[in-house]
């Protein structure tokens, strides 16, 4: 069964590109694939069982909400705690990413990304 | 060099004879007289001066007639009104026909000969005649003609650094983003010399002088300095145009204009230019694949100027609200001004969809990136969203005519360009129309990070800013 990938950014282009990449992906059935643009909607389907995920790629500064709060906020809930969760962003501090580590992300990622890597991690994290 | 020509134009022959005499101290000018209106009209067309004086009221043809005849055979002529009153009515209707300067009765001699002698002088420097006109030292030894006026930056920390840059990207954004290869090394030298002063803790000023066509930058620290190699490096590309002495860098800028002159030189600057720098992005590509062998894909080289936009983060975060309120009212118009370009972002795109020629995607970057970057570079803050726009129009159209070679690209690029469009749509919207968001720069480095991304894309180029690029797993 296809695997759902959720990607949250605020960045229309960013999605684009996401996309792009993983289109053979998405083409061949492997993967369903899904954006949300704001992560207080997102949160919000999570909240009510209306979406659902098997891997989460999450953007860190949005406007509505920063992703580390909204990763925080997913992994309260059971249902979660466990799902893989990579940031795609341009913020590469250690700061940053230990508190990222701390709230439980598996991987993390800088943009401007690689086609090629990002496929090959996202396939390394679903296991597929 | 030839003198400049003044023609004095009034019926009465005291007047003439006054300012005749007041006259005859400029510097560099020959004079002739004109009796009234027509006189001035012949004397115009046979002896062509540069600055005509040109009384009011006079009979046969007056003043304003005359004025307009000669405004619209030589437009280049600057006419200047002498008269007893400046009413209104005939202020507008001069101004409509290209007289805006006035010389009022009773006579200010000092003030006429400040006026005549600054606008000659003027006239001298964009003839290339400048030199001439300055007897002080100059402080920058590439240039004798610079005037009296500087502009100067003390820099002190990274804002003060900001500020420099974003006054050197003016500087390239407001001619009219003529390609310059030059510019992307001369940026990163300023960079890394303003680092080196404020990490050693050096006060360092920069002094800017303009001439009509060059820039001169004299940066001076407090102390002497030895130069980190990688910048003596990079000077000596510019050897000619860098002067390094003890605690002070003298360069000299060209600016970019002067390609425009006519199209045939502006062709040939451009193959020059194009033949100078095709080696110099050759050598940063073949310096990337030594050391990345393996990896078929090029990789674009990232500027440290990029890098540090790109990876800037901002430990204090400002609320829209907070920053908007601090905005001066002009300014915030302009922005939301900006939603008209973003219809024309659209009329744009889909004139290069409906008809995918490099023209079309020229005029794309040229009225649409040009422009949005143009304005968001009046905003301090958003120096990385200007310069990503900017970048990645000047990128766009150089590229032009291969990304229109290949259709399964142009559609891709038109897609990534349509939500690149979105993005600025919504981010102006967050910070300056609704002002939700606790941080505007939630979308700079990202925004950036999809310019070069697009680039990457268009050119099967690899982007690689940290050497680091792979997932990291925790």
């Amino acid at each position: 069964m296809a695997k759902k990938v959720i990607i949250v950014d605020d960045s229309k282009a960013v999605v684009a590109m996401a996309e792009l990449a993983l289109v053979e992906m998405i083409g061949s059935g492997m993967i369903e694939f899904k954006a949300y643009l704001n992560p207080l909607v997102l949160l919000e389907a999570l909240q009510n069982e209306s979406e659902n995920f098997d891997l989460l790629i999450s953007d860190i500064n949005m406007p509505e909400l920063n992703g580390l709060e909204l990763i925080k906020a997913i992994k309260s809930n059971s249902k979660y705690k466990t799902k893989p969760v990579i940031i795609l962003t341009t913020e590469s501090s250690n700061e940053i990413k230990t508190a990222g580590k701390e709230i439980g992300v598996t991987g993390w990622m800088v943009k401007p990304f690689s086609d090629e890597k990002f496929v090959k991690s996202i396939k390394m994290v679903l296991g597929v | 060099m030839d003198n400049l020509r003044l023609l004095i134009v009034d019926d009465v022959e005291d007047n003439r004879l006054v300012l005749k005499a007041i006259c005859r101290k400029l510097e560099n000018f020959e004079i002739k007289e004109a009796t009234n209106g027509l006189e001035a009209v012949e004397i115009t067309q046979n002896w062509h001066p540069d600055i005509v004086l040109m009384d009011i009221m006079m009979p046969v043809m007056d003043g304003y007639e005359a004025s307009k005849v000669i405004k619209k055979l030589h437009p280049e002529i600057v006419v200047i009104a002498v008269t007893a009153v400046i009413d209104p009515n005939m202020q507008k209707n001069m101004s409509e026909i290209g007289v805006d300067i006035y010389i009022t009765k009773p006579i200010d001699k000092e003030l006429i000969l400040f006026k005549i002698q600054s606008i000659g002088s003027s006239m001298l420097l964009k003839q290339g005649e400048g030199k001439l006109l300055s007897k002080k030292d100059a402080l920058n030894p590439f240039n004798s003609d610079i005037r009296s006026f500087k502009i100067i930056f003390d820099i002190t920390d990274t804002e003060s650094m900001m500020d420099f840059g974003m006054y050197l990207f003016d500087q390239y954004n407001a001619r009219d983003v003529v390609a310059c290869s030059k510019l992307d090394p001369i940026i990163e030298l300023f960079y890394m010399l303003m680092r080196q002063g404020t990490r050693n803790a050096q006060r360092l000023s920069i002094i800017i002088e303009e001439s009509y066509d060059e820039l001169y930058i004299t940066i001076k620290f407090e102390n002497a300095i030895i130069l980190e190699q990688k910048i003596v490096e990079i000077v000596e590309k510019f050897k000619s145009d860098f002067i390094i002495k003890e605690n002070v860098l003298c360069a000299r800028l060209k600016r970019h204009f002067e390609e425009k002159k006519s199209d045939e030189s502006k062709i040939e600057n451009k193959t020059e230019i194009k033949s100078e720098t095709k080696p110099e992005i050759k050598t940063v590509v073949s310096k990337q694949e030594a050391v990345k062998s393996k990896d078929a894909k090029e990789v674009r080289a990232v500027a440290s100027e990029e890098k540090v936009l790109l990876r800037q983060s901002f430990t204090k975060k400002t609320s829209s609200v907070d920053y908007v309120s601090d905005l001066g009212g002009d300014i915030l118009d302009e922005i939301l001004d900006l939603a008209s370009f973003d219809e024309e972002w659209r009329e744009k795109l889909s004139t290069f969809e409906e008809e995918p020629t490099d023209e079309n995607l020229i005029d794309f970057a040229d009225r649409v990136l040009g422009a949005y970057s143009h304005t968001i570079s009046t905003l301090f803050e958003f120096t990385a969203l200007a310069y990503a726009l900017s970048s990645l129009g000047v990128f766009l159209k150089d590229r032009a005519s291969l990304v229109v070679e290949d259709s399964a690209k142009t559609k891709t690029l038109i897609m990534l360009l349509e939500n690149l469009g979105y993005d600025l749509v919504s981010w102006r919207k967050h910070i300056f129309e609704l002002q939700d968001t606790q941080d505007i720069h939630y979308l700079d480095s990202s925004f950036f990070s999809s310019c070069m991304q697009i680039e990457g894309i268009m050119s099967n180029k690899e982007i690689d800013v940290d050497d680091d690029n792979e997932m990291e797993f925790f």
